[in-house]
């Protein structure tokens, strides 16, 4: 069955001890830091450690992005455009 | 103000230069003389040009001039000059594509389809156009070659990435340029240029033998200080075209006959909420056409912000892609800013990016409903007028962005499903500002026409500038 296309909704989710918001956005610059350095060995792209900081601020930039995207629900029978025809 | 040999026709448009050649009023060489002096003295102020091809445009020159003499009749862009942004194959040049990594490249072989077709209508090729490095961008600036700058200010940026073709034909270089557009690059320096120009439906003009960034948003298209000069390029570029995968074979729909039908009848609104204008130029702007038009209705183009979004990560990950070889074997050599944008689009989950092209498809039915109830669209072109070159930031809505990113904000939910648009020149002082005149799929017409009628009305206009 096809599901209406917007925004998720929120799933219900046990209560737990929350991080503090610092604690949350240091783990996640960590993560996209790692997540450079890590790709960049897995597609063979020799970075000189000087462009780390603005490939990171970009790869974060992307996913913010993504991010708006992501949350957007499509039902599963959505077909991707890869070549677009008008 | 330089003066040349060519006297007014300097400013002329490609169709009057055309009409004077056919008449026998000037001579095509005398119009290609007069371009590349021209050139010579006001592309140093420009930095547009980045190769002038004078002996073939002489030699073009001269055998139009001999088939002229010959009695034979001449066709519509008889002798006109143009210039192309040099990501166009050019036979007898590298395709440089804004970088210094392709000047390795061997010479192309041929011409790019699109100059195959204008040169067959008449027009004579004079140079190709700086750009913005693999046209990753939207400032007009370029690392190599030197920022292009705007006619109407020599510090100010021309937008980009087809920042050249802005700069030729808004500093009254050349009357047509070839340009790109994959998020915005035509509407964009358009706008700050102040001139018109076209990016039709994804699929409607071959992109054959040319240098791509993103295959599945890339168009091509004219710049023009007139209506009419958009609409004979547009027509003598149509057809389909086997060498580009991308091009739809489907019967070519010529404008240029129905350019003065005015605009009874067309229903045309205004879109609103993310498309409402964030400084009081761009208001101005679409306030003027809109009222010209007697267009009074606003209309909602649903999930604007995140069809930007989703944009942008098809961009960063489908122009990585194309450079990934490069980016592993040469990335010294690229602009730092374009490196880094494209190295960090190679970290993008693939998981992502086919989720915005799912997007993409989900969005584009949302659009195409709307056009059951207007016919043209209008929107902003741009957030404001020209930045300074080498400006980092600007201010909209009181939040300050950065402008490399940000110059497309209303251009990039458009040509993310391909829809035609034809950018408008409001001559707004001192610098103008262009409105997006947004149409349906194969519905150029309609945009030229609107466009051709403001035009008449003196509503938009290319303003010449100071130089």
């Amino acid at each position: 069955m096809k599901r209406k296309a917007g925004r998720k909704l929120k799933s219900a989710r046990a209560k737990r001890p929350r991080p503090t918001r610092a604690a949350a956005k240091a783990r996640r610059e960590d993560s996209i830091d790692a997540l450079v350095t890590a790709n960049a060995q897995a597609l063979g792209l020799a970075l000189d450690p000087a462009w780390h900081d603005s490939i990171a601020f970009n790869l974060r930039l992307i996913l913010r992005h993504a991010a708006l995207v992501d949350e957007f629900a499509l039902p599963d029978d959505a077909e991707p455009a890869p070549v677009f025809h008008a | 103000m330089l003066e040349t040999a060519a006297g007014d026709f300097a400013w002329d448009s490609a169709a009057s230069i055309a009409a004077a050649i056919t008449a026998g009023r000037v001579s095509a060489t005398h119009i290609v003389e007069a371009t590349l002096a021209r050139i010579r003295e006001r592309d140093p102020l420009l930095n547009s040009f980045t190769a002038v091809t004078e002996r073939r445009a002489l030699a073009r020159a001269r055998a139009l001039d001999e088939a002229r003499a010959r009695g034979k009749k001449l066709p519509a862009l008889a002798g006109a000059p143009f210039a192309v942004k040099n990501l166009f194959d050019v036979a007898g040049l590298p395709t440089l594509a804004g970088s210094k990594i392709n000047h390795d490249q061997p010479p192309a072989t041929r011409d790019a389809a699109l100059i195959e077709r204008l040169e067959a209508a008449g027009a004579i090729l004079v140079g190709t156009l700086n750009m913005g490095e693999y046209a990753y961008d939207f400032t007009g600036e370029n690392i190599h070659d030197g920022p292009s700058r705007n006619p109407h200010d020599l510090d100010r940026m021309t937008g980009g990435s087809s920042g050249g073709s802005g700069a030729a034909v808004g500093g009254g270089l050349v009357p047509l340029a070839l340009g790109s557009d994959t998020n915005g690059s035509i509407r964009v320096p358009s706008s700050l240029c102040g001139i018109f120009g076209l990016k039709p439906t994804y699929g409607r003009l071959t992109r054959a033998r040319t240098f791509p960034f993103v295959s599945s948003l890339d168009h091509l298209g004219p710049f023009a200080r007139t209506t009419r000069d958009l609409a004979l390029a547009y027509d003598a570029m149509q057809g389909f075209d086997p060498d580009d995968p991308a091009c739809a074979d489907r019967a070519t729909g010529p404008v240029v006959p129905h350019l003065d039908k005015g605009i009874d009848g067309l229903r045309v609104a205004v879109a609103g909420g993310y498309f409402k204008g964030k400084t009081a130029e761009a208001v101005a702007a679409v306030d003027s056409v809109a009222s010209a038009l007697g267009a009074n209705r606003d209309i909602d183009i649903p999930q604007a912000e995140r069809a930007r979004s989703a944009a942008f990560i098809i961009t960063a990950s489908e122009g990585a892609s194309l450079h990934l070889d490069r980016l592993r074997t040469r990335a010294k050599d690229y602009d730092p800013a374009v490196r880094d944008r494209l190295i960090a689009g190679a970290m993008t989950p693939a998981s992502l990016t086919v989720k915005a092209q799912k997007f993409r498809r989900w969005y584009r039915e949302e659009i195409l409903i709307l056009f059951a109830e207007v016919d043209a669209i209008l929107a902003p072109a741009t957030p404001c007028t020209a930045p300074l070159i080498g400006q980092q930031t600007f201010m909209l809505d009181d939040v300050e962005l950065p402008v490399r990113a940000n110059l497309g904000l209303y251009t990039q939910p458009i040509s993310f499903i391909g829809l035609p648009v034809v950018a408008v020149p409001a001559p707004l002082a001192p610098l103008p500002i262009a409105v997006q005149i947004i149409a349906a799929p194969w519905r150029e017409d309609v945009a030229l026409r609107i466009a051709y009628a403001l035009e008449a009305k003196g509503v938009v206009a290319a303003p010449r500038p100071a130089l």
